[in-house]
């Protein structure tokens, strides 16, 4: 399984020279399973630039969004995929019992937000509720499960062989709880990613900042440290970062991860942030994520 | 071991910030949460008594009618949320771990999710108490 991060900044877009480094994009990340199935999770801005690098590639995709805020479903209607007639597009994600997922997305692919209407698309676009249970795309098999967020959020489990990717990254784990101390099937999201070989997990917040936040849906550097160490993943990769956050602050709440990572037993490189367009190799027979770039 | 559908970890969550008694019950009907409050109502602490089987809990602590009679499992207000999907609310007695007997009134409510019901809540309003052995 191949993982590529098209899009780790979180709530709004934030071009500019102060997050170059980083990236702007906000939450996309592109799987490609081991038998070569494409998956997106989510459809931030971050899938625009994945669509363009999927200009030669078969024409059948599956984009699991975790839940409908702007951020994970602003870069959509730039999707080149969407608009050529032979690719085939699935989209799934939480249900609700406002409106279905189609219906609830036609809101924003739709007139004044949008100059096309979802029936407009050229492609063939179905989409899908995730179901409760296990499912099977390409050679992984995937888990999705609500998620302290707002709203209908999932997060999913992606497992491929013995690899494990989890992504969870709007979260909120520690609203009302002790997320040290709880017993593990009372923490929100626990079960998606007890040990992943890659947890792409929310590290918005400082600690310092996440005293006017709670609530927001979101996690504070220190939640995100105890859900990692909780979850027993492999391999940590702080994702949402704020759009106030510049480079060289991203670099300062890494530095500090790590050392907290470490002063807790954790290993060297287990933890970072999420850095666009960085890739990780998880092998089909492997429990650890390599970085490929 | 098996991950709690998140709409029991927010409601678990909230209960153990409330000051008023409250007991979370699964889709399957087990008493898998009460918070402090309830605690000091009962006399025992969750943590001391655990998860608890369905008919056990409705059993363990009475409750009793007006007569002092113990009142059917499948009538109790967590019972009939749970089991048919809607709230209900029933004035009773209950007795603690130390025999003393509380008059309380109930009101439950199922948790519906885009999934289904996934369990029930039911909050106890403590009407007075007085000493079991009195009676």
């Amino acid at each position: 399984m191949k993982v590529k991060l098209w899009g780790t900044r979180g709530s709004i877009p934030s071009p500019g020279p102060e997050t170059i480094r980083y990236g702007g994009n906000t939450s996309c990340v592109g799987v490609t399973l081991s038998d070569g199935s494409l998956l997106a999770l989510d459809a931030g801005t971050g899938i625009r630039s994945l669509g363009l690098a999927l200009a030669a590639e078969p024409a059948r995709l599956h984009i699991l969004l975790t839940h409908l805020h702007l951020d994970h479903i602003q870069g959509l209607v730039f999707f080149a995929p969407a608009f050529r007639a032979q690719t085939e597009i699935v989209i799934w994600g939480p249900a609700s019992p406002e409106a279905s997922l189609r219906d609830r997305i036609a809101r924003y692919i739709s007139a004044p937000l949008s100059p096309v209407e979802v029936r407009e698309l050229p492609c063939d676009v179905s989409f899908r509720h995730c179901p409760q249970s296990e499912w099977e795309i390409g050679s992984a098999r995937i888990s999705a499960a609500s998620v302290a967020h707002r709203g209908p959020t999932l997060g999913y489990r992606i497992d491929d062989g013995d690899s494990s990717l989890a992504y969870i990254p709007d979260h909120e784990p520690a609203l009302g709880a002790d997320i040290d101390s709880l017993d593990e099937a009372w923490i929100s999201g626990l079960g998606l990613a007890r040990d992943a070989s890659l947890l792409i997990h929310d590290g918005q917040y400082a600690d310092a900042e996440y005293p006017d936040h709670i609530g927001w849906g979101h996690s504070s550097l220190s939640h995100s440290i105890s859900f990692a160490r909780r979850a027993n993943a492999a391999r940590t990769v702080l994702f949402h970062h704020d759009p106030m956050h510049s480079d060289e602050r991203l670099d300062q709440l890494g530095l500090e991860a790590q050392q907290r990572w470490l002063a807790l037993g954790g290993a060297d490189g287990e933890i970072e942030l999420a850095v666009e367009r960085s890739e990780y190799e998880l092998p089909a027979h492997a429990t650890s994520a390599t970085s490929a770039s | 071991m098996t991950q709690r559908p998140l709409e029991l970890i927010l409601a678990r969550n909230l209960m153990s910030a409330l000051s008023t008694p409250a007991f979370l019950v699964d889709e399957g009907g087990l008493l898998v949460f009460y918070n402090e409050a309830a605690g000091a109502l009962l006399g025992k602490r969750f943590e001391e008594l655990g998860t608890v089987g369905a008919e056990e809990w409705g059993s363990m602590f009475g409750p009793f009618d007006g007569n002092g009679e113990p009142i059917p499992y499948d009538e109790l207000p967590l019972v009939v949320a749970v089991r048919n999907g809607r709230p209900a609310h029933a004035d009773f007695e209950i007795s603690s771990a130390d025999g003393a007997r509380h008059q309380v009134e109930v009101s439950a409510f199922p948790i519906l999710t885009a999934h289904g019901s996934q369990g029930a809540i039911a909050v106890f309003w403590p009407a007075g108490s007085h000493d079991g052995a009195g009676r």
